[in-house]
Formats: structure tokens, sequence, C-alpha cells
């Protein structure tokens, strides 16, 4: 993607999970690294995929609080596939155990962070990475 | 203000000679609230106010109770949920043979729901999917809750019932429950947490504003008529604080909150001393440890003022009943163990905030839910302070404390300021309609994490001793059978049942609803009729939904 571009996110909770502290936190800091953050909340797999395609996003960032993280990474890598979406960067923050890192990595999530982290080590990563990946 | 004297005078005048050499190079240092905090506190902090309390005594700074917690100590009130109601019936029991204990040894039981019940859909439903039980437990039929009361003394037995949307329903099926036992409503003890005015803060979909207070009141109407020993609504400052309010923040919106349902439930035409007295508090607590007990402190008399204007009374209509939840937003990833230490710490600020009531987080919850391991840790840790530290011997421990006392009243002050411009501008209820009262409480956390990220507020183990060494935990693992363990209940269910009396129960709760929102007649006594005709949580939702509508503040 070219220097001068805007980088576009969608922000995203799954349906049906609570608490915002961290995910209205992200977007902001998101934000303030220049990006333009479209906040979605409470979409089920399909819905996060339209969205996506709608916004035309780069990133789609996915705040996990109440679990469920594996499955909807399973459910939702393939469809943005199949939306198209080979080229989008898919990160993943909040409370997911270490042990499941791996999981998500094989679903073909590029990244997952922990929580408390400065925004910045997020939009650092996606800086350097967006466009340059594609979904396995 | 209390006059020091000579010999005070002498000391102090030593004192400034002995700090001479360094004093102008100290950092000046705030509180979590930002309020100045000095090194050194003196008589000259004393006010005659200080000198004039007693515990257990109007306007309550020193506790609620004369002797503290030497009569009964603070009720140990784990949240727990998992599963189907199968797997929370065994927790229970275990967690009565651990000692969690509430008053008098009687049994309390803060019985957390899972998502898709508090949202309001059964097990059934597409949106329930990956998500039943997981973050609490999957409970909607008449059988899930004959279940959960079963062989517990009403009298002596605390239910605490965290819900969401699901509130009203929730009590109907505990009541229809209790009564198929053959007992009276009038026995139940415990706790809805009508939460509604959370969506204040907490991006969660709910009822529209006017239709949220409205089902509220109606939940404590009932109950004052009902069901006495019932806690009909929670006050949930400490949802305020996890979004981020710092702690005079947290104090002012939480009693603005308060004093919105004081003022529905005296405009729907509910006598003061019938339902104040039971309103009652979960509060957030952080390891600011001092600034934490002048929070409790200045809180019990703010709200006994708040009460006493209102037309409260009788003093005991007059306590502020406080559950204190540590935070779990302090909790680390990073270096995970450390939290015990945040844990402890911050449950000793609640006991000597003098608190009637404490869960106590688990190490691992900011990576899931906790382990069989941790949550017994967390338990313990309340009991290691409740029979080894001596902390519950004497009654407001810190009070007269110089510093103690001219916090509370720092906290007070500014909590007052913060209230007052709530109330001037239309109260809690208008914050939630505009906005601002969100707007305020995001500030608040973005200040707080930029605090954090540019360290000047410390976090061991993230910004500052952080480590890159993987971490070895035995993590909570889901059992992904519960999902078709909790469908396989309600298809049970649904096939004893008389359909063709539920679709009939369901059509008049229908227009129970449309008559309770043209002000016609209440609304609880529907539901515990649709409840005793079979309805389950999900299915008393559809109608409820229709009828009141869907609102997400933004």
């Amino acid at each position: 993607m070219a220097d001068n571009q805007q980088i576009k996110v969608l922000l995203a909770k799954k349906k049906i999970d609570v608490h915002g502290r961290g995910s209205k936190l992200i977007a902001r800091e998101l934000q303030d690294a220049g990006m333009e953050v479209v906040y979605f909340r409470f979409g089920v797999a399909d819905d996060i995929v339209d969205a996506a395609v709608q916004e035309d996003v780069d990133v789609v960032a996915l705040s996990i609080m109440t679990s469920g993280h594996n499955q909807l990474a399973r459910d939702l890598i393939p469809k943005l596939k199949e939306a198209g979406k080979d080229d989008v960067l898919v990160i993943m923050g909040g409370i997911i155990p270490e042990a499941d890192y791996p999981t998500l990595d094989e679903a073909g999530v590029h990244r997952v962070f922990p929580p408390g982290l400065p925004g910045s080590a997020v939009a650092e990563y996606i800086e350097e990475h967006v466009g340059k990946l594609a979904l396995p | 203000m209390v006059e020091p004297n000579e010999r005070f005078r002498e000391a102090k005048a030593e004192w400034e000679k002995r700090r001479a050499r360094y004093a102008d190079k100290l950092v000046p240092r705030k509180n979590l609230s930002g309020l100045p905090v000095s090194t050194v506190y003196t008589v000259e902090h004393l006010e005659d106010q200080h000198l004039e309390e007693m515990p257990g005594v109007y306007p309550f700074s020193r506790g609620l109770y004369p002797d503290g917690y030497a009569l009964t100590p603070w009720m140990q009130q784990m949240v727990f949920g998992y599963g189907t109601i199968e797997e929370t019936r065994d927790k229970m029991e275990k967690m009565v043979a651990e000692g969690m204990e509430g008053y008098f040894g009687h049994k309390v039981f803060n019985v957390v729901y899972d998502v898709p019940c508090m949202y309001g859909v059964d097990a059934d439903h597409p949106e329930a999917e990956n998500n039943l039980g997981q973050c609490g437990v999957h409970m909607s039929t008449g059988d899930d809750y004959d279940e959960l009361i079963r062989d517990w003394e009403l009298e002596t037995t605390n239910f605490s019932m965290i819900t969401g949307d699901n509130c009203l329903p929730a009590l109907a099926l505990l009541v229809a429950a209790a009564e198929r036992r053959g007992e009276d409503p009038a026995a139940l003890h415990g706790n809805s947490m009508n939460w509604y005015p959370r969506i204040a803060v907490q991006d969660v979909p709910s009822w529209e504003p006017k239709w949220g207070y409205a089902l509220m009141i109606d939940l404590i109407k009932w109950s004052a008529r009902n069901a006495p020993h019932w806690n009909p609504a929670n006050i949930f400052m400490y949802g305020l604080s996890e979004a981020g309010a710092s702690p005079v923040e947290e104090l002012a919106y939480g009693l603005a909150w308060g004093k919105s349902i004081i003022d529905a439930g005296l405009q729907a035409g509910l006598d003061p001393d019938e339902f104040i007295g039971r309103l009652s508090f979960q509060i957030g607590c952080t390891q600011s440890l001092f600034e934490e007990v002048a929070k409790f402190r200045a809180h019990r008399r703010m709200w006994a003022k708040i009460c006493r204007e209102a037309g409260a009374t009788k003093p005991s209509n007059m306590h502020a009943r406080v559950h204190v939840h540590t935070s779990g937003y302090v909790l680390t990833q990073q270096q995970l163990m450390n939290n015990n230490a945040r844990i402890t710490l911050q449950a000793l600020a609640a006991v000597l905030g003098g608190v009637q009531s404490i869960h106590t987080c688990s190490y691992d919850e900011a990576v899931a839910v906790p382990t069989e391991e941790s949550h017994r840790v967390a338990l313990r840790t309340q009991q290691i302070l409740m029979h080894e530290a001596g902390v519950r011997d004497v009654a407001d421990p810190l009070g007269g404390s110089f510093y103690i006392e001219q916090l509370t009243d720092q906290m007070e002050e500014a909590a007052w300021e913060l209230y007052e411009k709530v109330e001037a501008s239309g109260g809690f209820l208008r914050g939630i309609e505009t906005g601002e009262i969100k707007q305020a409480i995001d500030d608040s956390s973005y200040d707080y994490k930029q605090r954090v990220n540019s360290g000047e507020t410390p976090v061991v183990g993230v910004n500052m001793y952080a480590s890159d060494e993987p971490q070895d935990y035995e993590h909570f693992r889901i059992d992904e059978s519960i999902e078709e363990k909790a469908r396989n209940r309600l298809t049970g269910y649904r096939e004893r049942r008389d359909e063709a009396e539920v679709e009939r129960a369901l059509d008049d709760l229908r227009d129970a609803c449309e008559a309770f929102k043209a002000g016609e007649r209440d609304l609880m006594p529907a539901l515990i009729e649709a409840a005793r005709r079979g309805v389950t949580n999900g299915e008393m939702m559809v109608p409820m939904r229709e009828a009141f509508g869907w609102y997400v503040s933004e």
C-alpha cells in the first residue's frame, strides 16, 4: 500500500460479547496513530465479513472479552477469503490465553495481542505488515 | 478545626528543619482521582466532625454496624457459574464445602448467567452458539430453576442472580420454582441486579431508556410488596469503575445512578421507607489502597445523606450496603501470578473500608474463566484476611487517621461537586440519553491508558520489569459438549410441557406488556404467571423485546 494512503481498520467485537473498555481504547489509539477506524460491535462472522467488504478495510481487528475466539477465527477466515478479502490483515486482542495463540495462528490470524499494551505497539505492527500478508 | 498545642508546634518546627535540605526536590503526588497527596498529615488536618462519629451511627462514615465485623464478618460472595445448572450445582456444593459463607453462616450464591441468557436467547437460538455456558451458567427453564434451589433452605440461602436484560424473567422463574416447592416468595433472600442504567457506560444493547427504568421500578415495586427480604436493585458502580471512571467519578456517577432509582421509585408512588433501604451497591476496588478506603467511607455518608433527604426515616434505610468486586481491569496477563498481590491489596482495602461483601477475582481472569484452583486461591485470600490477619477485630481501624479523615473529606467534596453537576443537568437518566456520562468516563479511561503507556503510572510486568519469557500455566478449558447438553436440557423440557398452554401464556404476556406500557398494570405478576405455565427465559424475552425496543447507546 502506498505510504500516503490512510490505513483503514475494522475494529469488531463478536456478537454477544460484553465490556468495551479495551476495544474503545484501541480504537482511539489507532486513530491517534493516523488510521481510520470503523468501530463495529456485536457481529457474527457473516456481519463482520460484510462490513469488511463494504468498508473496504485493510485490517480486521477483533476484540475478545468473553471467549469464543477459536471458533470465531475458524468461521471468519474462510469467509473473508470467500468474499475476496485474502489480502486483509487479521489481528486479535483481549482476554485470550497464550496457549491458544498457536491455534489462532493455524486458523490464519496474523497476530494476537495481550491486553494492556500501548496502542502504538499494535499500530506499529499494522504499519509494518499491512498489505504484505495473505490469508492462508 | 482541632487546635494544635504548643508541643505540636515545636515538633513541626523541628520537622521542617529536618526536611529543609531536600523538601523542594520532592515531586508532588496525586492519587488516581487526581487529588493532591501530601507526604505528611497532622492534627491540623483534623476537623471537629472527625471527633464526633461512631460506627453504626448516622452518617455511617465509620461503618454501618456498631462493632464492625465483630458480630459477623463480611460475606464471601464469590461469583461463579459455568455450563448448565448441573455443573453449577456441583460448584455450589463445592463452594459451601470450601467454607464460603454469608452473614451468620448463611449460604450465599453469587451466580452469573451466560451471555445468551443475559441477552435473552435460549440454547437453541443461532446467536447462542459458541457462547452457551461459557462465561456463566445457562439457566432458562423451570427445570433449571428447580435444580438451582433444590435442598437449599430459602430462609438461610441468598441467591444473587447476575442477570442482564433477563432480570425480570429470571426473578419470575425463581418465584415460580419456590411456589412449586410449596413455598411463599416472601421467604426468598437474594438480589436482582436490575442493572439497566449500566448502558450509560457499557456498550450493550438494551431496552429504550424510558422502558428500562419502568421495568426496573416494576421489579422493585413487586419485591417491596411480595418479597420483603429480596434486594431488588444493585447500583453497579463497579461497571463505572471498570469502564474507566476514577474513584471520585465512580462515587459521583454511582450516587447519581442511585438517586435516579430513588426519583423513579418516588415518581411511581412508592413510599421512601418502602424501597430505599433495599437498594444496594456493587463497587469497584483498585489497589490505590488508601484512596479506596476513603472512597468507601465517603460513599456511606453521602448515600445516607441522599436517602435522608429523599425521605427515608429509619436509619437502616439510609445504609449503603456494599458488595466489592475487586478490579478485573487492573489484572495483567503479563506475569500472571503477580495478580495475587493485587487482589490481596484490593480485598484489604475493601475490608479496611468496612464493606459488607466481597468477591475476590482469580489471578488468571486476565486470560480466561478461572480454574478450580485459582478460584479457590481467591476465596482463600479472603479467608486469610478474615481469620489470620486480625483485620476484622476493630471497626473502622483507620478512622481518626489524619490522612484517611482528610482524604475522605476530599473525596466527598470532589464527588459532591460532580454529582451536583449531573443532578443540575437532569440526572443520571438524562446522562444516559445524552451520552455525557459515557464520554466523561471514556475520556478518563483514555487518560489512564496514556499514563500507563508513558510510564507515569507504573504497572509491574507491563511498563516496568517486563519479560519476554513465555508463561507456563494451565488455563480453564471450556468443555465443548456443554453446548449439546444445554440444548438437550431445553428440548427435554419443551417435550414435557403443554405447548398449547405455553402459546396461550405468551399471548397473555404480549397483552400484559402492552397494558404495562399503557400504565394499566404491573408486569412482574404477568411474568410470574408465564413462568408458572412453562415459558422459558428466552421465550419471555420475545414479547418484551417487541414491546420495549432495542437501544444501543453510542
